[in-house]
């Protein structure tokens, strides 16, 4: 919000300076974001002719320039461009104040100047073209003081507001916070005092909830009555534009002056002349000020003459009740509206106006007749001629103040602090000055303070008044015991793992577009949507980590890198029913040179599905019941007969493959050997033990002889897979390991087989096993190699 | 001879080799040296074979052998007692200042370095991690949260709307804020309870260099009998310590969260300061805004079924991005999301 300090200053008895005033509202929560000097602050510069304008004999960019300043001829030199010989312009002379100090005599290459002529800049004026110097209307008096042509210096603040602080949206409230925290005296606003006992038009509100008071001020002879300069300058200040007529501006000036929003209606366009405050019927037709047609609905409040609505209650006026520079009479509105009535009617409508922005937040619901005199005695001031036929208060609902019994010792415990009962009265009385000194004392919350409704609110209160580093830092909080979440602790063990592998983690935004979904073969029907995203790229919520991956892997192919191996752990959705499903998914994807850079002693490989699987191995090791299966039905972006699904125990522990190469090209990969996996959290958080003391490995004994081994290099036919091979040696006596360590196809082998050499590792437990009885043990397993793989000794 | 019985037979001179290396008491090392390694010993014997063997085979077989003879020598010196006297001086042609074998080196985000850190220090101070969904219902991420409907509050927090109901037949959305999770703590147990949570959050706000639609935040909740600002601040003020340096201090103003009162603004002492210049992180205020706070509203309190006479608490949270990008010098968000190698490599922690 926007606060002009001298409007400001108006309400406080010695106000403190803008700086200081700054200072005290952000103690006290009111964050001033912003200050500003407005207005004409220099002294001493007065508008000047241009007469002549001669070349500096020692610069060619310079110019030496008589000024005619009403007092005399002057020799000024000057660097601007756009000077010519007749303009008025701001001359200041040797001894003016400007923006940046006091101007002193100077010589120019060589020139003697005898004073200076003024951009805005130079002059502290803001919103002005600043390419030059600033060149006044040609019908400015030569001589004048220059300062008069603008508005006075001034100093304005951009202050923060909170949704709680309704108490707060205006320079009044801003002062009435100022003096009660800091003990300076409030001054009023000149209000119009006067009685009138007319009753021109009658007032009924029929929803007494919505509207707890309606105070309408009846105004008569108010034709053609304008703004005053001051006022038009004040609201141009705080961001408003004046209209000019000061039915408009009056009421506006109010409401940023004291926090009342009002309105005014021409008296002759309203039918009747009648108020009735209802709920708008269905259908009903409403067109606002600003031209906007409202569909209305029983939900809204409207302020209705005798037959139609002239007004969305709280939000904006009708057009065609409003004033104009015909208007003769006028019937000024200033009510109490409740804030959520107001709320969805501003929200329903789409009309966002600084009414509804204060109605929302609660007024002052002892307000309303002070604005409306306020407002009639600007009028008034406007418009001698004027008179005040009516003033009415109508109030169904009385508005009982809440009054809250505060011990002191119930704040200091809220607090933490010792702070002395005295200086909470103090604070106590400071907001309610006929407080009574006996304890509990009944505080009777001011009418302006629609927010404070409990005990705690009183010790923010209190808290706001010592200041806030009165609160110790101490404790004495007692020693509880802590510990992660199972999912953080599993994810965490995936990343480190991950890391000191090589994969790098990213982090994607968890909303796609449907073109990012089909193009990993995922269908957006199945995804949830969002309902108001920000555009239809981020449509969607991710039902896989792949796209966010991919789209990774493209940047950073964009950007010259030829190797990428990333992962991600992230939420991943789906629609389940009519509500929602979340998982928890670590994925990672490997393409390039593996390990990623080159090595002098040579051997760089292409990632390939080999190496992700040793990944996962080693991201497994260890973990019981861990094993890799042929997928029953895996995700449609890996390449069939290409995936492998992991388990552990009966759960699945995720897939790993090669990307389709469909989705490979509809992602725009021109090399598709992109290796992926996913691993989802939820569904495997049981079989992965993340407590010490169930995940530390129970270690096996083992011999204590030497161990043997012996190669075996065999032919069998292709179709036999290690993983059955491999099975077939369980059983095998003393057999520890048995290990892959050659694959060769090609020369002396038959088409379609290849030659597989193995590595078996006998140990044991009793004794050192000699050549015989290892030969047997071989000779057992070359047999059953012959006997299921009809596999023959490689020669 | 061919490779298969050459390969038994290197087999078998290791296997008796480990056999005589092993007895106790030992064999004199010199007697064993001469009898495997000697120049007619049984595994110099066996090399010699190697000339019988077909070329395309035998240097495979080499290299198997002459492992296997290192292996006794080595084994043989160890028994000597001695290890292997060192080398000649060092070869020139052998370059040590050459790069060494690239291991892979992968990284954490600094997102997920910062969260761990800051988790952390929770568990330091006594806090369990409480956990809850990213599509939250309305209940959870605002009226429980002393958000009432139709209160300008629901204005701080620009909300994404999901296509999916709750159990009420309301529009689920995606959570705003970690605050959410007070709530589902307090309905799993009651107090005392210390809880934190860290995790994604979510608001309708277009992407700039200090503005992100998913953000990350980090979120402590302490509920027990006469909990006070004054624990708040020292819980705060150790926790910011934890993670910039003793050094830091702290600093509460005045401010409003709708689910604590009194509910303060934490500030952090500027520790990029240098004397003599504008600093550009603080604007040359001193001081960095870290952090929201307060006691636990008695409203929440309510929410979370516990009675606000006999129970209090505090709350206090912040944003994970901003201390990232405090911490790791990153000027725009947008680098936290852009996955840039070249960056994330960078964070060597």
């Amino acid at each position: 919000m926007k606060i002009l300090y001298s409007w400001l200053a108006d309400f406080i008895e010695n106000p403190p300076t803008p700086e200081e005033t700054a200072a005290k509202l952000c103690r006290i929560g009111l964050k001033v974001e912003e200050m500003k000097r407005t207005g004409a602050s220099f002294t001493g510069v007065t508008v000047g002719l241009i007469e002549k304008i001669d070349k500096h004999p020692n610069a060619d960019k310079l110019s030496l320039v008589d000024v005619n300043d009403g007092k005399g001829v002057m020799r000024v030199v000057c660097g601007a461009r756009n000077i010519a010989v007749g303009q008025k312009i701001p001359f200041a002379r040797v001894g003016a104040m400007l923006a940046e100090g006091e101007l002193k005599k100077a010589k120019i290459r060589g020139v003697e100047s005898e004073g200076m002529i003024c951009s805005a800049d130079e002059l502290g004026l803001e919103g002005y073209d600043n390419t030059g110097i600033l060149v006044l209307p040609e019908n400015t008096a030569v001589g004048q003081n220059a300062s008069e042509l603008f508005p006075k210096g001034d100093t304005l603040m951009e202050v923060e507001m909170l949704p709680n602080q309704g108490h707060c949206l205006s320079h009044y409230a801003l002062a009435r916070e100022l003096c009660l925290f800091y003990g300076l005296k409030l001054k009023e606003a000149r209000v119009f005092d006067g009685a009138a006992s007319g009753s021109v038009v009658p007032v009924t509100i029929e929803v007494p909830d919505m509207c707890p008071r309606y105070t309408a001020i009846v105004v008569k002879g108010v034709k053609g009555a304008r703004t005053p300069g001051w006022m038009a300058d004040r609201l141009r200040a705080v961001g408003t534009n004046p209209k000019g007529s000061i039915l408009v501006d009056a009421s506006n000036y109010v409401m940023y002056e004291l926090g009342q929003p009002t309105h005014c209606f021409d008296l002759d366009r309203l039918g009747g002349p009648a108020i009735k405050v209802r709920r708008a019927v269905a259908g009903e037709a409403f067109t606002a000020l600003d031209g906007k047609a409202v569909k209305l609905d029983p939900g809204m409040m409207v302020i209705a003459d005798a037959g139609r609505p002239a007004a969305l209650a709280g939000v904006m006026g009708g057009q065609d009740t409003a004033v104009s520079d015909d208007t003769e009479a006028i019937l000024i509105e200033s009510a109490r509206f409740s804030p959520p009535v107001i709320r969805q009617a501003s929200k329903a409508s789409g009309i966002k106006s600084e009414s509804s922005y204060r109605f929302e937040r609660a007024t002052d619901p002892e307000l309303t007749l002070k604005a409306a005199r306020r407002l009639a005695g600007l009028i008034l001031e406007a418009a001698p001629a004027a008179k005040v036929e009516q003033v009415s208060d109508v109030c169904p609902v009385k508005y009982l103040p809440p009054v809250i019994d505060v011990e002191p010792a119930k704040v200091n415990a809220i607090l933490g602090t010792g702070i002395a009962d005295g200086e909470i009265y103090a604070c106590l009385k400071a907001f309610q000055p006929d407080l009574k000194d006996s304890k509990p004392w009944k505080f009777t919350v001011p009418s302006y303070r629609q927010d404070i409704e409990g005990i705690c609110d009183v010790a923010e209160e209190v808290a706001r008044y010592v200041g806030y580093d009165v609160i110790p830092s101490v404790t004495q909080m007692p020693m509880l015991p802590s510990a992660m979440t199972q999912l953080w602790t599993l994810s965490s063990e995936l990343k480190t793992t991950l890391a000191a592998l090589g994969f790098s983690e990213a982090y994607n935004y968890d909303f796609l577009s449907a073109k990012e979904l089909k193009a990993c073969a995922l269908a957006p029907e199945a995804a949830l949507e969002l309902k108001n995203p920000l555009s239809s790229d981020l449509q969607y919520l991710r039902p896989s980590m792949l796209p966010g991956l991919l789209k990774t892997l493209r940047y950073n192919l964009n950007r010259g890198r030829e190797s990428v191996m990333v992962f991600e752990t992230g939420t991943v959705y789906a629609r389940a029913g009519e509500g929602k499903a979340e998982d928890t998914v670590c994925a990672g994807l490997m393409y390039g040179d593996f390990p990623e850079n080159g090595f002098w002693k040579g051997g760089q490989p292409r990632a390939d599905f080999y190496h992700l699987k040793g990944v996962m191995t080693r991201l497994f090791a260890g973990k019981p019941g861990f094993r890799f299966e042929k997928p029953k039905k895996a995700p449609a972006y890996f390449q069939p007969g290409l995936c492998l699904e992991m388990k552990m125990g009966g759960a699945c522990a995720g897939y790993i493959g090669k990307l389709d190469p469909k989705a490979a090209a509809a992602n725009d990969f021109k090399d598709g050997n992109i290796f992926c996996f996913e691993i989802p959290l939820g569904g495997m958080a049981g079989a992965w033990k993340t407590e010490f003391w169930q995940k530390v490995p129970r270690i096996k004994s083992f011999s204590s002889f030497p161990q043997n081994w012996r190669d075996l290099s065999v032919v069998l036919e292709e179709r036999h897979e290690w993983y059955d091979l491999e099975k077939s040696f369980s059983g095998v006596q003393d057999l520890a390991s048995a290990r892959l360590v050659d694959v060769f196809k090609g020369k002396n082998i038959p088409e379609g087989h290849r030659s597989l050499t193995i590595r078996f590792t006998f140990s044991s437990m009793e004794k050192t096993l000699n050549d015989a009885e290892v030969g047997a043990r071989m000779t057992a397993i070359t047999d059953k190699l012959a006997k299921n793989f009809g596999a023959k000794l490689r020669a | 001879m061919n490779a298969t019985e050459w390969k038994e037979k290197l087999s078998a001179i290791r296997d008796s080799f480990s056999v005589s290396i092993a007895k106790k008491p030992a064999e004199n090392p010199e007697a064993l040296e001469q009898r495997f390694l000697g120049r007619k010993g049984e595994l110099a014997l066996l090399l010699r074979d190697l000339k019988d063997i077909p070329l395309e085979e035998r240097k495979p077989l080499g290299a198997l052998g002459n492992a296997a003879k290192q292996e006794m020598e080595a084994k043989l010196a160890e028994l000597k007692g001695s290890a292997p006297a060192a080398g000649p001086a060092v070869k020139a042609d052998l370059d040590l200042t050459m790069p060494g074998w690239p291991l892979p080196k992968g990284t954490l985000h600094p997102l997920t370095h910062t969260m761990n850190r800051l988790a952390e220090g929770f568990l330091k101070l006594g806090f369990t991690m409480a956990d809850g969904p990213l599509v939250e219902d309305d209940y959870h991420n605002f009226e429980a949260l002393n958000f009432p409907p139709f209160h300008p509050a629901r204005d701080m927090q620009d909300t994404f709307y999901v296509a999916a109901k709750d159990q009420g037949g309301k529009d689920m959305l995606m959570r705003t804020h970690t605050s959410p999770v007070q709530i589902r703590a307090l309905e799993k147990a009651q107090p005392p309870l210390r809880v934190f949570h860290t995790g994604r959050v979510f608001r309708s706000e277009a992407v700039d260099a200090s503005h992100s639609f998913a953000f990350h935040q980090i979120e402590g909740l302490y509920v027990d009998k006469n909990v006070s600002m004054a624990d708040l601040k020292w819980t705060a003020a150790t926790f910011m310590k934890d993670l910039f340096g003793s050094g830091v201090k702290t600093r509460f103003n005045p401010s409003y969260f709708p689910f604590v009162e009194p509910g303060a603004e934490v500030d952090m002492s500027c520790i990029f300061c240098k004397t003599g210049e504008r600093c550009p992180v603080c604007k040359g205020t001193g001081w960095l805004e870290v952090m929201g706070a307060g006691m636990v509203h008695p409203n929440v309190l309510k929410a979370g079924k516990c009675d606000p006479q006999k129970w209090s608490g505090f709350a206090f949270g912040g944003g994970i991005e901003r201390f990232a990008m405090l911490l790791f010098g990153i000027h725009d968000m947008r680098m936290l999301y852009e996955n840039d190698l070249r960056m994330l490599k960078q964070v060597n922690l």
